[in-house]
């Protein structure tokens, strides 16, 4: 599958959305648009979407949206799908959540969604900080970020919401990055065909928070991945598979320096060392698990 | 066809015959017995209710609003901590205008620890944009459930209900319940009527940034829906008569030897039982007092209220709830209904026993106030019997 011009005139995404330039979440959502079609009812908690669509009633997204609270999205989504099961009626419900919602104020909920395998996809956009209310650390910022409550830069490593999501044996979870649109649209297509809990992660670069030019994102997006500080994989019914983008992570030796996605970001400004040494030990320990489990 | 049931039996019933769609469950004592009772009907086939057993009370409301948005009845019931735990979730409901409706059987609220009865909990969502009726019996769990589902789903209406209960009290006491036939509820409860649902076809986008100003609008048509719907509350409670034929809701609240009483008597709930009876032995003696029962807090009927009580020499309101640092919340609305000399009675809290002796004593020792003073206080009340410990306050220890 190839991606045409014809596939980007889309309605998920309408004129008029108060994004800031540069909106790495603008491009995942018209790419959920191409993959899933019309037929699809969004729930969007707290986060840059539920200001991104602009002021009510109006609304910059193409699909009816459910804006909820912070961590109330998976319990709505299973009430949704629930009813549209009830009501006979064959609706893709599709939960989108920032990283904060997903792997701090909403992983209970989360958690009990994916492990009722409730029949709905989720997706995290990850920008790794609290973006929407001024780029504070969340759960998911890496070690050495710098937020706005982390000025020194953050001590520990990222949450991993990849691997807490495989361990509740869902049907289908993967990551992906807006950098890679092809990548993204053909994991959402065959989500869509998959019943029970679906969760896909998606790289979402943040201009202003991780301080680069607004022109850059989908290179940034696309570094992450090369430098493989990003895995692109899929794990279907237990069954690894690592994309294209990222077979070559699977040896050392041929990883791209985690230095070049480092450097292009102000957020890494005042790292030390150390703090690199133990980013690049977080991309080994990455990949090791990955390969453990395929 | 009388039963001898609990009145978390009965609400558990009375979700069956309104043919809910979706149920969001989680349990909490002394909720618990309602929603374990909708399991096992589903277990037996008697309900197609999807039944949703979540991970907390937080996702139960979330499952009844996503449900009721995307075009199914929803229902879910709590106590307690638990229906603090969903607070936010109980003001996003009321803020999508969405018809739901809930259960809570009362309880304390920790800490510490406390599993018994006390209307705190039920009391604090006073602000959340819900009709809230209470219950005094398990008769009047069932009716006011049923009711709940026709109220909240009329388009003149269109706010969630919640039915509140005492907790262990009427919760899990059996007493006999008129049971209505399906046919009757089915004639009662139209198919489910809602303002809007989310789905592809209506394209319907909700919960989204408002201007202030259109915010501010929102939040008057919640407060116009609620106090606007004393109408169809009355409506629906003639209407009910149908359902059940021994039944009167021909009002908000309830009288009970009020019309030629001098004092009038203000309770909330089972104890108003407990007070009636002690009417009755203080009317033997000729003292003329009278009990006036709150049945809806919210809406609050207030010229309902003025009507019967504004003659009144004096009132006593007793409250099993607190508003820590002021005074109980019922004495509270009632003095900003009424001008009348008015005491208030904060008693039963956590579970304390209210016995009709009790009642008997605090109402008789009022009627000397209002003879001899002042009434206007408020008090907390310990039954006679009830040995507690002095507890210092914290200075004391320096």
């Amino acid at each position: 599958m190839s991606l045409g011009l014809q596939d980007l005139r889309t309605n998920s995404l309408l004129p008029g959305t108060s994004a800031c330039p540069g909106c790495p979440e603008n491009m995942a959502m018209r790419m959920v648009g191409m993959a899933l079609g019309k037929n699809v009812a969004m729930i969007v908690v707290a986060g840059c979407s539920s200001v991104i669509q602009g002021i009510g009633p109006k609304n910059a997204y193409g699909y009816p949206v459910l804006n909820i609270a912070f961590a109330a999205g998976p319990a709505a989504a299973s009430g949704m799908w629930r009813a549209y099961k009830q009501r006979n009626k064959d609706v893709t419900v599709v939960v989108w959540a920032g990283d904060g919602g997903t792997a701090d104020i909403g992983f209970a909920s989360l958690s009990g969604a994916a492990e009722r395998n409730e029949d709905f996809i989720y997706l995290c956009v990850d920008n790794e900080a609290y973006m929407n209310s001024g780029g504070q650390r969340s759960g998911s910022t890496p070690h050495g970020a710098i937020t706005t409550t982390t000025p020194e830069g953050k001590r520990g490593n990222k949450k991993e919401l990849l691997f807490l999501m495989l361990d509740h044996n869902v049907p289908f979870v993967a990551t992906a990055s807006v950098g890679y649109p092809q990548d993204l649209i053909d994991k959402l297509k065959r989500a869509k065909d998959v019943n029970g809990f679906r969760y896909i992660q998606i790289l979402t670069p943040d201009p202003y928070g991780w301080l680069f030019d607004p022109s850059k994102t989908a290179e940034v997006a696309k570094l992450a991945v090369q430098t493989c500080y990003w895995p692109l994989i899929e794990v279907v019914e237990g069954k690894v598979k690592v994309s294209n983008e990222s077979l070559h992570c699977l040896k050392k030796e041929t990883r791209r320096p985690l230095k070049d996605f480092l450097s292009v970001q102000g957020r890494y400004r005042r790292i030390s060392e150390k703090d690199y040494e133990e980013l690049e030990k977080y991309v080994d320990s990455l990949w090791d698990r990955i390969k453990s489990m395929s | 066809m009388m039963k001898i049931m609990s009145g978390n039996e009965a609400v558990a019933l009375a979700v069956k015959f309104s043919r809910v769609g979706v149920v969001g469950i989680y349990p909490i004592t002394p909720q618990t017995t309602i929603i374990e009772e909708l399991a096992e009907m589903r277990a037996r086939g008697e309900i197609d209710t999807d039944i949703v057993r979540v991970e907390s009370e937080h996702s139960a409301m979330g499952v009844t609003l996503g449900a009721a948005v995307a075009g199914t009845r929803a229902f879910t019931a709590t106590s307690s901590q638990g229906l603090l735990y969903m607070h936010e979730m109980i003001w996003w409901t009321a803020g999508s205008r969405a018809p739901v409706v809930m259960v809570v059987a009362t309880r304390a609220v920790g800490a510490p620890w406390n599993i018994w009865n006390e209307n705190t909990d039920f009391m604090s969502e006073r602000d959340s944009g819900w009709i809230m009726s209470f219950a005094s019996s398990p008769q009047e769990a069932l009716d006011l459930t049923l009711q709940a589902f026709r109220i909240s789903e009329d388009p003149r209406v269109f706010v969630p209900m919640m039915v509140g209960m005492d907790g262990f009290i009427l919760s899990h006491t059996k007493t006999n319940v008129y049971v209505p036939s399906q046919e009757d509820v089915d004639q009662f409860i139209p198919p489910r009527r809602q303002p809007y649902v989310i789905d592809p076809e209506t394209q319907e986008s909700m919960g989204n940034i408002f201007q202030p100003v259109h915010y501010m609008k929102l939040r008057q048509s919640i407060n116009d829906a609620i106090q606007g719907s004393i109408d169809v509350i009355k409506e629906v409670g003639r209407e009910y008569e149908k359902v059940n034929p021994l039944s009167d809701y021909k009002t908000l609240n309830v009288q009970y030897k009020l019309e030629d009483a001098d004092y009038a008597i203000v309770t909330m709930g089972a104890w108003s039982l407990d007070a009636m009876e002690a009417i009755d032995k203080l009317r033997e003696k000729g003292v003329k007092v009278g009990l006036y029962r709150i049945r809806y807090i919210r809406p609050w009927a207030e010229q309902e209220i003025r009507r019967s009580l504004e003659d009144k020499r004096a009132i006593l309101v007793f409250d099993r709830a607190t508003s820590l640092g002021r005074a109980g919340p019922l004495y509270l609305e009632m003095k900003a209904t009424l001008q009348s000399p008015m005491k208030g009675v904060i008693a039963g809290l956590g579970g304390v026993s209210m016995s009709k002796k009790d009642f008997y004593e605090v109402i008789s020792n009022f009627i000397e106030e209002v003879k001899f003073g002042n009434p206007n206080k408020v008090e907390w009340y310990y039954p006679g019997e009830v040995k507690y410990v002095e507890l210092g306050t914290p200075r004391s220890a320096y």
